[in-house]
């Protein structure tokens, strides 16, 4: 991502861009309208965010090493136009996640289950109140966690590749990864949501 | 995670929820360590001590579980796809936002 001399004749430079940034976007648009999509919760903001991450790309296409993969380049420009966008439009505060809201202070609320055995999780998630309890749930996490969560448990990245593109170590990553999956945790098992008898219909077996 | 070797006693007393010890530290050590736990990212010894752990606290074993579940249910979660239109008027956005700079 770092300004570096062209690798290619300078004599054709708008030629060579438009070429590489619309194999560029076609390799990678729905990539990363599913992360944003997945960060943002809604397909508007969503579509903001590609554009906002493509557009960046565009301009910084040319100084583009290749020291990381294209893929962790441009989640790392989404990850960051995230927050940038997010600032102007005066998000949520972020706050800190601590280990100790997440101890279970009754013994019933150690043993709240999310109710997806003897169930494959496509299965689960057609139940729409486990769905939406989801969905809002990352929603509510902070941002930075929200983020560590989606890359980690939703794109599938090691924890290295998040800690590249968070701009975190792998141990701040794992530590953040945590504290996000027990929110979700709390809020999905908090919520009750108990095994129902349409399975046939799409619920949950009881 | 800088308890590993006490994080999770190798004899846990008996297996009755009643004496469940979380406000003791041991459950809550274990709780610090649950995800490296899931990732198999822990020593070989330390699953073992906690699979032991597992095995005598039936609160514990309900937690673990309710969080691979959550962790599962978030690597299944659906999204949504662009459409071809979509994909188009996205790309021309962004190349009339580019040119306009």
């Amino acid at each position: 991502m770092r300004a570096t001399a062209p690798k290619t004749p300078p004599q054709q430079p708008a030629m060579r861009e438009p070429d590489e940034f619309d194999r560029l976007y076609r390799d990678h648009v729905d990539l990363i309208y599913r992360y944003a999509h997945r960060l943002c919760g809604e397909s508007e903001s969503a579509k903001d965010l590609v554009q906002e991450t493509f557009l960046n790309a565009y301009q910084g296409l040319k100084d583009f090493r290749g020291e990381a993969r294209v893929s962790t380049w441009l989640y790392t420009i989404a990850s960051r136009a995230c927050i940038r966008m997010r600032r102007k439009r005066k998000g949520e505060p972020e706050h800190e996640l601590s280990l100790e809201e997440f101890v279970p202070t009754s013994e019933g609320e150690f043993r709240l289950q999310i109710p997806i055995d003897g169930l494959s999780p496509e299965e689960a998630l057609q139940n729409k109140e486990l769905r939406q309890a989801l969905d809002q749930a990352i929603e509510k996490l902070p941002r930075k966690y929200r983020m560590a969560l989606v890359l980690r448990d939703m794109e599938g990245l090691s924890a290295k590749e998040v800690g590249t593109i968070m701009g975190l170590n792998e141990r701040a990553v794992k530590s953040r990864l945590h504290r996000a999956r027990l929110f979700v945790r709390r809020e999905l098992s908090a919520r009750g949501i108990t095994h129902r008898d349409d399975h046939k219909s799409g619920g949950l077996r009881s | 995670m800088t308890k590993k070797k006490t994080a999770v006693p190798k004899k846990m007393s008996k297996p009755s929820s009643h004496r469940h010890s979380h406000g003791q530290g041991h459950c809550v050590d274990l709780l610090r360590q649950l995800s490296a736990y899931i990732d198999d990212e822990l020593p070989s010894n330390i699953c073992r001590e906690i699979r032991r752990h597992l095995g005598a606290c039936p609160n514990c074993e309900v937690f673990i579980a309710s969080l691979q579940h959550t962790v599962t249910l978030c690597r299944h979660r659906p999204a949504p796809q662009l459409t071809s239109v979509e994909r188009v008027n996205m790309r021309r956005a962004i190349l009339d936002a580019a040119n306009a700079r």
